[in-house]
């Protein structure tokens, strides 16, 4: 994958990361070197494009929730979300109170365990492999929780389904998800030591500054480390997202440092999410009553662009209904995109290349997202 | 600093491992979790609900081997495990609870034909 360039001095040579760099993901980037120093980077991604906008235009809402799952393997049940809200508005459906409260609690969950992955993937992209594993660990017991709640560790298949949730809790989940807690706390401390290894490959690396963040369209995690107060879950509520008490945690560094802490920060309002949550969670339907589970846009029209806030910032679906069974058009906003290419490129100027995966990791990026 | 890693190091000998010792031992798996499809033949009606509503087009509605079509006269689902993306969909359509899915998810097969599940199986 090493092209000598030869019109150049010798030393000048271009280099890929990944795709088949073990600490890269489905993703490219192709680096203009001089010695060890990268010049220019150009993203390279269309590695993971599965088509989710056109294959929906040809599936019925509630085979689209499951599709939905897919658009990113590491947050599904927020994407899930993000779909149910949008088909909900077309269908004008009355979702029962109890079912947002489960809604907003497996969105948050499942938040968390995508936190853990950052933090394990930027272990791994810096070579600390027992970060990796502790990290992979823990979310472990998130995922046997979302194994108990909607039947798959990692995919729920549409669990947040249009109209509201496909089954209600099981008994003793409440629980389950209290007995997590604990554990979660503990992996978020661990996570936010001050280990000097740490420091020495995030501190001061890829920094971008407020103004870049909000011309590039930065979102999320990545804003809020530049020293941007932004969430959508404050700023549009959904849910029941009004009703709760939560901060938003912002770092004004703007490197990579400052992102990761953000989002490790939010682990601890996410716990708070869900201990609110289940000390108010309303007995009840989880279903708009008498919805089949074949749902049909039969007699929806009309548009909607609607937005969450998923784990990697701001996440939304645009969705067009003409009566039809299917949905006309379905346009995805993935929050990575724009972390994934201009952002990148712009923080992979003249950098050592070894710090191209600190940097790389620290935008919290999916190349599924970004595909689509 | 060096006594909380020997702290930890102590902690760490005595708890219990993350993993277990697989095939040995093996994780509880919840009841709702979606595995392999169960069949129930005599209490299916044939509706084709469960076909229609398949995302993956992994069910296919099929009639029975000839001896026992007198006894099973109409067309029945038929599961392809290889394109069924287990969302059961077809589990929450079916109006008999005739198709569920299990927690049995150990059907890694070398052979094709391991994957189609028939609705019933001549004798
Ligand atoms: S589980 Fe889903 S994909 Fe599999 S057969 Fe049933 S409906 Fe089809
Ligand atoms: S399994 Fe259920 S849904 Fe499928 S044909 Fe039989 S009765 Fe109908």
């Amino acid at each position: 994958m090493t092209e000598i360039n030869e019109q150049k001095v010798t030393g000048d040579f271009s280099m890929y990361f990944g795709p088949a760099h073990p600490g890269s993901g489905n993703f490219s980037i192709k680096c203009e070197m001089r010695g060890e120093r990268v010049l220019k980077a150009t993203a390279d991604p269309g590695y993971l494009h599965r088509g989710f906008e056109k294959l929906m235009e040809y599936r019925e809402p509630m085979q689209n929730a499951v599709l939905s799952d897919r658009v990113c393997v590491l947050e599904p049940l927020q994407w899930n979300l993000v779909h149910a809200e949008a088909v909900d508005y077309l269908m004008e459906y009355e979702v029962p109170e109890r079912a947002k409260y489960i809604r907003v609690i497996l969105a948050e969950l499942s938040r968390i365990q995508s936190h853990f992955i950052w933090y394990a993937a930027m272990s791994l992209g810096t070579g600390f492999m027992t970060g990796f594993n502790i990290a992979i660990g823990y979310r472990d017991y998130i995922l046997d929780v979302l194994n108990l709640i909607t039947g798959g560790r990692v995919y729920p298949a549409g669990y947040i389904c249009p109209g509201g949730v496909r089954k209600d809790l099981p008994e003793k989940a409440e629980n389950k998800i209290l007995e997590l807690l604990p554990k979660i706390d503990y992996m978020r401390k661990f996570a936010l030591k001050q280990n000097p290894a740490w420091l020495a490959r995030f501190k001061e690396i890829g920094t971008l500054t407020k103004e870049e963040a909000i011309k590039f369209g930065a979102v999320g995690p990545i804003l809020r480390g530049c020293g941007v107060e932004s969430d959508v879950r404050r700023d549009d509520p959904y849910e029941i997202y009004d009703e709760l008490e939560f901060d938003v945690p912002v770092m004004d560094d703007g490197d990579a440092y400052a992102r990761f802490t953000v989002g490790m920060q939010e682990i601890e309002e996410s716990m708070k999410i869900i201990t609110q949550s289940i000390d108010r969670l309303p007995k009840g339907e989880v279903k708009t009553p008498n919805l089949k589970p074949r749902v049909q846009f039969q007699k929806a029209e009309g548009e909607i662009y609607i937005r969450n806030e998923l784990s990697r910032g701001e996440g939304a679906f645009y969705m067009v209904a003409t009566g039809q069974k299917t949905p006309y058009r379905v346009k995805i906003r993935g929050p990575s995109f724009t972390h994934m290419i201009p952002i990148i490129e712009h923080l992979l100027t003249d950098v050592a290349y070894a710090d191209v995966p600190a940097i790389y990791w620290s935008m919290y990026q999916c190349p599924a997202d970004v595909d689509r | 600093m060096k006594l909380g890693i020997v702290i930890e190091v102590v902690k760490n000998v005595f708890t219990k491992p993350m993993t277990v010792l697989f095939p040995f031992e093996k994780i509880e798996i919840p009841e709702r979790n979606r595995g392999e499809h169960e069949f129930n033949i005599d209490t299916c009606i044939s509706c084709g609900a469960c076909a229609r509503i398949c995302p993956n087009l992994a069910i296919e509605m099929v009639e029975v081997p000839s001896e026992l079509r007198e006894k099973y006269p109409k067309t029945y689902p038929q599961v392809d495990l290889g394109k069924c993306c287990f969302c059961a969909l077809c589990e929450d359509t079916c109006p008999k609870e005739s198709i569920k899915l299990t927690t049995n998810f150990y059907f890694a097969t070398f052979d094709k034909d391991d994957t189609i599940l028939y609705p019933v199986k001549a004798e």
